[in-house]
């Protein structure tokens, strides 16, 4: 019975052991390949190659043609691209933002997507952000700019949902400047 | 007619179920981890249990070295168990019965018992040195700190749960233990 004990004893501890010696034999010459594997380091530098003013591979949309603005409904549309820069096919499943009236800097609304975007690795997407002016905001269009047909602002804020990663960018990474239509123009 | 009564008698059936069932936990555990996270939409997946962990990263799938090193300590320590079990089980009355029984019947317990030790110290350390608030169960958003980025705020969908297969060895483990307490009732029946 002793002997049987002894056995299993021996047994436990050489299941225990060897695989440790084993691994630790394998990597004696690179001991962090223990805890990271080459293909860690592989994502991690994909994830890193983005843009590299921008953070790690991310790049902000750029605006790509001129907002359209719908009177009637105090609704503008602003159409953005962007570059996935990540080595993966993405899902855009929201992007918003605030908005400002760049000289006063008065808010103005906020936008958000449209309709969630896929793009694939590598690619561009093009993606409209909808948006509605408050009604303090066409008082400030017809008050501070009233003889102005258009006006400058900006878009900042932006936090954009991809693929489940929430990313939110502040005033200091990404301020849109654009020129919208002034709703309370009159010509 | 009675010797097959008197056989069946003998049988730490408990045992014999916490035997069978850890084998089959393994077998499970291959395929069916018995915690996952998710990050994302599925962007990475971690599956863990403790005789097959591995990561995913979209289409990509890894191991860590050292985890899988642990993997085969887990994997031979719950099939040496389950076979011990198994033979004690049908012949617990013998002289060798007891030492298998006591090599067997703690260890399912054990490595179910270090593996959720194991996942509370990596959250625990994870929460301490990276402020990345993981979840054992259910749905959380976490922010993430992004080095040499200020002004960028990254926050993940982590969802994470137990699977079924950890509520098998749940099982298991109970049932071993069962076994164990059963042992002088069936250590003691006469032979036939």
């Amino acid at each position: 019975m002793d002997k049987i004990r002894l056995l299993l004893t021996v047994i436990t501890i050489v299941i225990v052991v060897i695989p440790l010696v084993g691994m630790l034999l394998a990597y004696q010459n690179n001991l962090l390949g223990l805890f990271v594997p080459p293909e860690i380091t592989e994502i991690a530098d994909d994830l890193m190659g983005g843009d590299v003013d921008n953070g790690p591979g991310l790049e902000p949309p750029t605006m790509v043609g001129e907002p359209q603005y719908d009177e009637a409904s105090h609704t503008f549309a602003v159409t953005f691209e962007y570059k996935n820069s990540f080595p993966i096919d993405i899902i855009v499943k929201s992007l918003t933002g605030n908005i400002e009236c760049e000289e006063h800097r008065f808010p103005l609304g906020n936008a958000s997507l449209s309709e969630p975007v896929s793009i694939d690795a590598g690619e561009t997407g093009t993606m409209t952000v909808l948006g509605t002016w408050t009604d303090e905001a066409v008082n400030h269009f017809a008050t501070a700019h009233a003889d102005e047909e258009n006006v400058d602002v900006v878009l900042l804020d932006f936090a954009v949902d991809i693929s489940g990663i929430k990313l939110q960018l502040d005033q200091s990474q990404m301020e849109q400047t654009m020129q919208v239509p002034n709703p309370a123009y009159e010509g | 007619m009675k010797r097959v009564k008197g056989m069946l008698a003998k049988i730490n059936w408990f045992g014999l179920a916490g035997g069978v069932l850890t084998i089959l936990v393994i077998a499970v555990s291959m395929v069916y981890p018995w915690w996952q996270l998710k990050v994302g939409d599925d962007l990475m997946k971690i599956n863990a249990s403790p005789v097959n962990t591995n990561f995913g990263f979209l289409d990509a799938s890894f191991t860590i070295p050292f985890i899988w090193a642990l993997n085969v300590i887990g994997l031979l320590t719950l099939l040496l168990s389950g076979v011990a079990m198994i033979i004690y089980s049908i012949m617990p009355a013998k002289s060798f019965a007891k030492p298998l029984l006591d090599f067997g019947y703690k260890k399912p317990l054990y490595t179910f018992l270090f593996f959720v030790i194991g996942l509370v110290v990596v959250t625990v350390i994870l929460q301490a040195v990276l402020s990345i608030n993981l979840p054992l169960m259910g749905t959380t958003t976490s922010t993430v700190p992004i080095p040499f980025a200020s002004g960028i705020t990254l926050s993940l969908l982590l969802s994470a749960g137990f699977q079924w297969s950890f509520w098998l060895a749940a099982v298991a483990a109970g049932l071993c233990i069962a076994a164990r307490l059963y042992h002088r009732k069936v250590a003691t029946v006469p032979h036939v």
